[in-house]
């Protein structure tokens, strides 16, 4: 085994093949195919590859549209590079649910396997894809390649996709879709003039109507407007949000909650999570996001994101906290004109009133061990793949790209409903992600059992769950060797 | 009789000699297949297994795996995670849905048994075992729907039958254990009628119809003729259901992945956990290593029993 | 009419009512094969709804690997049962004849793969294939079912086998035949029912397997349980229509089986004490 484990990514220069992956970044590739180029990126001479016909796999998440967009723009590359370098891809697609996906790809590129040449990954992957050497480091690539010299709409977009270990300069992947949880209401509901009278009347205040309103509107403001339209004898309900076991579903809905009164989950640093995730804030939080359940239909503590995209589109539910990536699903063609979608609520009161949700989204990282034709149509993608007309495509079709000029465009906001609520939620501060940690998968298997247990009523006490989550967490990241300090005595009793 | 046999074989002078006409050659082209198929896909890996299960290998830290000796059994039992827990519900679920099964699936057996002129009887029974084929991944998203507070049928059942409140059968802690078993229970009670039904056929219609000139009443004619025919056969498939109950795993993960909180997570549902989710390699073959010691202990009882049976009845009966 | 044939009708709509209950799920799914999303999701359920085939047209319209995934897992369920059936036929003979030293033991140990929960039999397997570079291959999935066919016909045909007198065989050998014209010509043919429920009960196992052929599987092995478990969702939702639509079209092959191997069904799992009829 030639593989060492600096998560710098030292390891690239010892290894053979790294050596010809560091060159297909760019000119050298062709130097070691032995053709004769100056530069592709101005395309004077003969592209390596051209008049060959590749064959190139993505795998992407399955039933997840933002992937699926990969997949049907993909033919865009294909006439691209033809008429561009002259040479023909023919794309597969692989695909996984999202639960199963980091299973799919790990058992491919654990073989060093080039199965599957780009993988969209999840962003919390990037630190277990990178450790083992299965991607490739893209600091060179960028450097070499004017177009993925990007300038991103925030630093949140660059430590959520790009950067691992967090607050190095290491890159790993490329943004392919930015997600932020929005709120989807029923605007037709919402805009009644009749239930603003009535609103009024009970709750003495105004009912928030516009994405202004909105966002100056606390979670305490919010039931209020969710107990309002709350109407379970009709068969309506006041909103839904994510309480689901399945991957990370209930822990990005528990997140803001915490995050946004001031909790935090670990100490990034020292990797300490015992005494941090275990505090009073995080247990008000869980708290607060239980007490929640009361304005949401039954069965709502199995809800992900299939589940709250069922009771929204078949007008179960008058609003629905979902990640703005599938707002096309969530808006189908009967409720077009119904829907208004705005940023979610501040958590907290008054001037200290904040809000920090958490991020979704996916980046494109390239398998390591692609050959250099592959290496070098990968890269070619990603170059395609941020021309300005393939993003203001991606945008147009229902992705949410991550780049500056497109999302500062006048006619962003008005390309789908949800881009204004999404840009809004992609400023600074405004939304995190958590953990990259290459443990993230058992430390997140060990948190969800720990939250939906609490959300469900098996455990009464939400100290009692956090300090298992984190008793947990600190005895994996001390067996990882990030952590230093032991659990603590407290954890030898901790239990569900 | 293998003697006999024996002699048979030598005492032929066959015509067209062949290399088979020597018994341990014979023995072993008929063996040698199943041996090798037996190494290279059940000893190698099981010896993996068994080496794995003492090194320290994270399928994603990049790192080479590390002796750690018994480190990953003791944490099996200390701190890493409550195996006590899954074990204890695997047991009353395998307890509970096994037994369960039998009960009913006897009962329709006999019921089936006595109905050998019921119009459409094919049909019917088809119908019957048609759960135990359907592929687990879909039936368990579909049971999800069936039981689902706001669109299922069920829910629906209820509140035509005057239920107040939906039951949330998968999300509430009372309900998700045992709506997980019923979903068991209705996948595999066919596979226990349709095991009924071959033992009944088993039975030798001589000596019933003699218990019936003997008016015999029905219990007798149950403990003398039929359970004696048919007890082999009932408890075979009562030991196929305990192993595989026993690993049920592709039901639970669509509907439930082990919840709510930990109420589902059956051994199986944790190992995959371990192995696939958190790819701890070492930790998850100490486990499967432990469940494979579980497995055949169980499996030493049953075939035990069986097999006094099998030695009782040679003794009774004698070689022919 | 009398009452006893009133009691006997009674009797058989009770059966009846009771098989039709076990598939009304199935039926449901069936139903929900023809209806539209909004059919699917209606409250209250609907029972009575107008039919559509638009889903199994956009089954095969939209998922543009279904002949691909569908003709493999004809091929590998079929060819890996075969060589399992085959393959113990050999083995079980000479168990039942011959009993070599350590019969009982092997027997019992080829059942172990089976007692394993299937993680713990893939984890081990998937190391090794993927040392082997044997990840994405047919061939190699096809002989993993193969040997997870094997421990259970074994011991099916093993029963079976003690069951069919050793007369035959003495015959056969006396009459001049080679223990290959025995093994082939005079035993094989008396087996049929217990090879047919050999046959059956493994291919229902590799029909529907999923975990392995997810990960030790690839691209061009995908079967139809892989495309069920990973079109569950599509563009975000939970897609019902097809599931309900792949799950209907999946199932017609082993009902049709059971259906009409019914009675060899029966009487091979008596493992050889077949005595009266089913």
């Amino acid at each position: 085994m030639t593989q060492s484990n600096h998560p710098e990514g030292r390891n690239r220069f010892s290894l053979p093949r790294r050596k010809l992956l560091k060159g297909a970044g760019a000119m050298t590739a062709a130097a070691a195919l032995n053709m004769p180029i100056a530069s592709r990126v101005f395309g004077k001479e003969p592209h390596p590859l051209a008049g060959k016909k590749i064959d190139m796999s993505i795998l992407g998440i399955a039933g997840w549209l933002p992937s699926s967009l990969g997949v049907k723009m993909s033919p865009l590359f294909n006439e691209y590079v033809k008429e561009k370098y002259g040479y023909e891809v023919e794309f597969a697609f692989a695909e996984a649910p999202f639960s199963d996906l980091f299973q799919k790809a790990a058992t491919s590129l654990a073989t060093r396997s080039q199965e599957y040449n780009i993988i969209i990954s999840d962003s919390q992957w990037i630190g277990a894809l990178a450790e083992p050497g299965w991607i490739l480091q893209l600091n060179d690539i960028i450097a070499q390649n004017q177009s993925l010299q990007l300038d991103w709409y925030s630093q949140t977009v660059v430590d959520t996709y790009m950067i691992y270990p967090d607050g190095t300069k290491n890159i790993w992947g490329l943004p392919q879709e930015g997600d932020t949880i929005a709120l989807f209401l029923r605007k037709d509901m919402l805009q009644d003039p009749a239930e603003a009278a009535a609103f009024e009347k009970k709750y003495g205040a105004k009912l928030p109507q516009t994405f202004e309103d909105f966002e100056d509107l606390t979670m305490a403001e919010f039931e209020k407007v969710a107990d309002h339209f709350n109407r379970p004898d009709d068969q309506i309900w006041g909103t839904a949000m994510q309480y689901s076991r399945v991957y990370d579903f209930v822990t990005c809905y528990l997140y803001p909650f915490m995050f946004s009164q001031g909790g935090e989950v670990w100490d990034a640093a020292t990797a300490q999570v015992e005494g941090i995730l275990n505090s009073d804030i995080n247990a008000k939080a869980m708290e607060q996001m239980k007490s929640w359940l009361k304005y949401q239909p039954p069965g709502a503590v199995n809800y992900g994101i299939a589940e709250q995209i069922d009771v929204f589109t078949q007008g179960k539910v008058f609003s629905c906290f979902q990640w703005a990536a599938v707002g096309l699903a969530m808006i189908t063609e009967e409720m077009k004109d119904k829907v208004m979608v705005v940023a979610p609520p501040k958590h907290g009161t008054g001037a200290d009133a904040r809000r920090v949700y958490t991020m979704g989204g996916q980046p494109w990282v390239i398998n390591a061990y692609n050959d250099q034709e592959k290496m070098r149509v990968a890269i070619d993608f990603m170059n395609w793949w941020y021309q300005p007309e393939t993003t203001l495509e991606f945008a147009r079709r229902g992705g949410n790209p991550c780049d500056k000029p497109t999302l500062t465009r006048s006619d962003f906001d008005s390309i789908n409903p949800w881009n204004q609520a999404y840009k809004f939620m992609l400023e600074p501060g405004r939304s995190r992600d958590f953990w990259h940690h290459p443990k993230y998968a058992e430390m997140l298997a060990v948190q969800q059992e720990a939250f939906t247990s609490y959300m469900t009523g098996q455990t009464s006490d939400p100290m009692q769950a956090l300090t298992y989550a984190a008793c947990q967490q600190q005895q994996i990241l001390v067996d990882a060797g990030s952590a230093t300090i032991d659990p603590t005595r407290a954890c030898i009793t901790a239990n569900l | 009789m293998a003697a006999v046999s024996q002699s048979g074989g030598s005492k032929v002078a066959s015509p067209r000699k062949s290399l088979f006409d020597d018994r341990r050659i014979l023995v072993l082209f008929l063996l040698a297949p199943v041996l090798c198929f037996f190494i290279v896909f059940n000893t190698i890996p099981t010896l993996w297994l068994l080496g794995l299960s003492f090194h320290n290998f994270s399928l994603t830290s990049g790192m080479p795996p590390e002796f750690i000796g018994f480190r990953n059994f003791v944490q099996i039992f200390y701190n890493k995670n409550n195996i006590w827990a899954d074990l204890s519900r695997t047991f009353i679920f395998v307890g509970s849905a096994v037994s369960i099964q039998t009960a009913l699936g006897i009962l329709l057996g006999f019921l089936f048994w006595g109905s050998k002129n019921m119009p459409g009887r094919r049909i019917a029974l088809t119908m019957l075992f048609t759960p135990m084929v359907l592929t687990p991944v879909a039936t368990g998203t579909f049971w999800r729907f069936i039981y689902d507070p706001t669109f299922g049928v069920l829910n629906a059942i209820l509140r035509g039958l005057g239920a107040d409140h939906p039951i949330d059968f998968l999300g509430d802690p009372t309900f998700a254990y045992w709506a997980v078993v019923a979903v068991d229970c209705w996948m595999w009670t066919p596979f226990m009628t349709l095991m009924t039904l071959a033992a009944l056929g088993s039975v030798p219609k001589a000596e019933l119809e003699a218990a019936e000139v003997d008016r015999l009443p029905w219990w007798q004619r149950v403990r003398l003729v039929i359970w004696h025919h048919g007890k082999f056969i009932i408890m075979l498939g009562v030991l196929l259901r305990t192993i595989d109950s026993f690993k049920t795993l592709d039901l639970i993960i669509p509907m439930t992945k082990g919840g709510p909180g930990q109420q589902t997570r059956l051994v199986a549902v944790e190992l995959n956990k371990q192995a696939f989710e958190s790819f701890n390699m070492g930790f998850s073959s100490a486990y499967a290593v432990l469940l494979l010691l579980i497995s055949i202990a169980m499996t030493s009882v049953f075939i035990y029993v069986l097999n006094l049976r099998r030695r009782k009845d040679s003794a009774a009966g004698g070689e022919t | 009419m009398n009452a006893e044939s009133l009691k006997r009708k009674g009797y058989y709509a009770v059966l009846w009512l009771t098989s039709l209950l076990f598939f009304a799920p199935v039926a449901w799914i069936v139903m929900s094969s023809f209806k539209t999303r909004n059919d699917i999701l209606a409250v209250p359920p609907k029972l009575i709804f107008s039919p559509t085939f638009d889903n199994y047209l956009d089954l095969l319209d939209r998922n543009t690997s279904f002949v691909l995934q569908f003709a493999n897992s004809v091929v590998l369920s079929l060819s890996a049962v075969v060589i399992a059936v085959v393959v113990s036929f050999l083995a079980a003979f000479c168990f039942s004849r011959f009993k070599p030293k350590g019969t009982n033991f092997l027997m019992f140990i080829l059942l172990s793969i089976r007692m394993l929960p299937a993680p713990a039999v893939i984890l081990p397997v998937y190391l090794m294939y993927a040392n082997f570079g044997w990840k994405d291959s047919h061939i190699a999935l096809i002989l993993f079912y193969a040997m997870f066919s094997i421990p259970f016909s074994v011991w099916i045909l093993k029963g079976f086998l003690d069951g069919v007198s050793v007369r035959f065989d003495e015959t056969g050998l006396v009459n001049g035949g080679s223990w290959l014209h025995v093994i082939f010509r005079v035993v094989l043919p008396q087996l049929k029912p217990g090879l047919i429920a050999a046959f059956i009960f493994n291919m229902i196992f590799v029909w529907n397997e999923f975990l392995f052929n997810f990960i030790v599987g690839g691209v061009s092995t995908q079967n139809i349980p892989y495309a069920l478990a990973v079109g569950t969702y599509s563009d975000g939702g939970l897609n019902w229509t097809f599931i309900a639509t792949l799950t209907t079209i999946y199932i017609i092959p082993p009902i049709v089986f059971i259906y009409l191997f019914q009675k060899y069904l029966l009487a091979g799992m008596t493992f050889g004490t077949v005595r009266g009829e089913v």
